[in-house]
């Protein structure tokens, strides 16, 4: 996941090259870095470098990194004859390469010839069976097609072997999610939060599918995690201020007619209900009208 | 005789400037030939595999506050069940570590490989000194030393009133 200043950055550099400033190739390379997906401006400016043989030559050997960035940027732009003419240079100078193999699956995958980018996948797991990146190849395409159950497999089978991959757990978490499997998508999150306790995001994923799940449990625990989303953003976070306001309303339902002794202490909930106004008067305060009457309707707020 | 020999410049030239030369030359050959001689090894599933259980059981450990109390202690099982859990190592297989790089026919060509990249031009080297620059006194040491060191650091020179501090192109 990209940092924020990061970002900032990749947005300074773009600018500059966008604007004709020069700086194309650390644009390039910080794109590369961070692997955030910007495939027209790459496609752009890595296709400028290239046509232009002195800038070509003066990247000497990065110029085969920049000929794979360029095709994979093609292929997500729909170019699929600058990503083929990428490609065949490549292969001319690393003949027999798994990294230009792949590239090639990707290159008939972007074609829609989805039988022959999948035996040419297998045939390079058969040559280097622990290879990360064609076995998540794999799993795409089997997404891409439509094959959730088939993914979930592949998913979970790499996961067996590389357990410690955060963005496979995510995208597992998230299939799960597509296909209600909710207790297994908890799994998964709870999984993300153990690597990087401090991502709030991840909290309050967790938090929304245990909401979901509902049982009186479960929502206690997921008002426990929207309240540390929101210790994590400093109260910056709407969603996970609804979230708290609607799981307080829900336990509230759930425990109607229970012992007083058992209630929590409602301070958090009105809490957080004042934040949400405060919030939507400085940004919005269009809605406001809208959001009080709602939060006065779940007795949140006088 | 006590007094202080005065060495040849010759001596310095010709004798202590090219043999650490050759020295420096010879220690980046070694680099090279241990570079082309080493064989590229594939990742093995399973030390992959075990790498990435101990990240994640270290992760395990270190978030173990921010997850519910039952899924902690659910994957705890998953860890450290008697049956099938995966960090845990039945007696028996506990193997040592020692016994198991030499067991590992791989590991042991590696081993074997380095020792004889390092064996080989050490002896040669040595014996190319040896023949050429055996005899003489090469340089005075600035330290005094013992009389024991003579006979590792005079070892072509016959006399036995030097005193120790002047050392032979040998020990050099």
């Amino acid at each position: 996941m990209v940092g924020a200043a990061e970002e900032a950055q990749l947005n300074r550099l773009e600018n500059q090259v966008d604007n004709g400033g020069g700086g194309a190739w650390e644009y390039l390379c910080l794109v590369r870095k961070l692997k955030a997906r910007r495939p027209d401006k790459v496609l752009k400016h890595g296709l400028s470098i290239l046509n232009n043989p002195k800038a070509r030559s003066n990247l000497g050997t990065e110029e085969w990194t920049l000929y794979e960035q360029v095709a994979i940027a093609a292929m997500d732009c729909q170019r699929v004859d600058i990503a083929k003419d990428c490609i065949s240079v490549l292969s001319n100078k690393f003949p027999g390469s798994t990294r230009v193999g792949r590239l090639e699956g990707m290159l008939l995958e972007a074609n829609g010839a989805w039988a022959d980018a999948e035996t040419t996948y297998r045939r390079l797991l058969e040559e280097n069976p622990n290879d990360q990146v064609v076995q998540k190849r794999m799993i795409a395409m089997a997404k891409a097609l439509g094959n959730i159950s088939t993914a979930v497999e592949y998913l979970n089978k790499y996961l067996e072997i590389y357990m410690a991959d955060q963005d496979a757990w995510r995208e597992l978490a998230e299939i799960y999610v597509s296909l209600q499997m909710y207790k297994q998508a908890a799994y998964c999150y709870e999984e993300l939060i153990l690597c990087q306790p401090t991502v709030p995001l991840h909290h309050l994923a967790y938090a929304e599918v245990l909401y979901t799940m509902g049982g009186l449990e479960n929502l206690q625990m997921a008002k426990k995690y929207y309240a540390s989303a929101i210790n994590f953003t400093g109260g910056k976070n709407t969603r996970a201020l609804y979230g708290l306001c609607l799981c307080s309303v829900a336990i509230n339902q759930i425990t109607k007619g229970r012992n007083k002794e058992d209630k929590e202490s409602p301070e958090l909930q009105y809490l957080a209900a004042e934040a949400l106004v405060k919030d939507y008067k400085e940004k919005a305060p269009a809605k406001l009208t809208l959001v009080t009457s709602t939060l006065k309707s779940m007795k949140l707020i006088s | 005789m006590a007094e202080d020999l005065v060495l040849d410049t010759a001596i310095r030239d010709w004798v202590l400037i090219p043999l650490s030369v050759v020295m420096v030359l010879i220690g980046v050959l070694r680099y090279f030939v241990s570079k082309l001689m080493r064989s590229s090894q594939l990742p093995d599933a399973k030390a992959l595999k075990e790498g990435q259980v101990i990240i994640r059981a270290r992760n395990l450990k270190s978030g173990a506050n921010f997850i519910p109390s039952k899924s902690f202690r659910a994957r705890r099982v998953y860890f450290t069940n008697e049956e099938n859990g995966l960090l845990h190592v039945p007696k028996e297989q506990a193997q040592n570590a020692q016994a198991q790089m030499f067991s590992d026919p791989n590991m042991a060509m590696d081993m074997m490989k380095k020792n004889l990249s390092m064996l080989i031009p050490q002896s040669l080297t040595f014996a190319w000194v040896n023949f050429f620059f055996s005899g003489f006194v090469a340089a005075k040491i600035p330290f005094p030393l013992t009389q024991r060191f003579r006979a590792m650091l005079q070892n072509g020179i016959d006399l036995s009133s030097v005193d120790v501090s002047y050392v032979s192109s040998r020990s050099w």
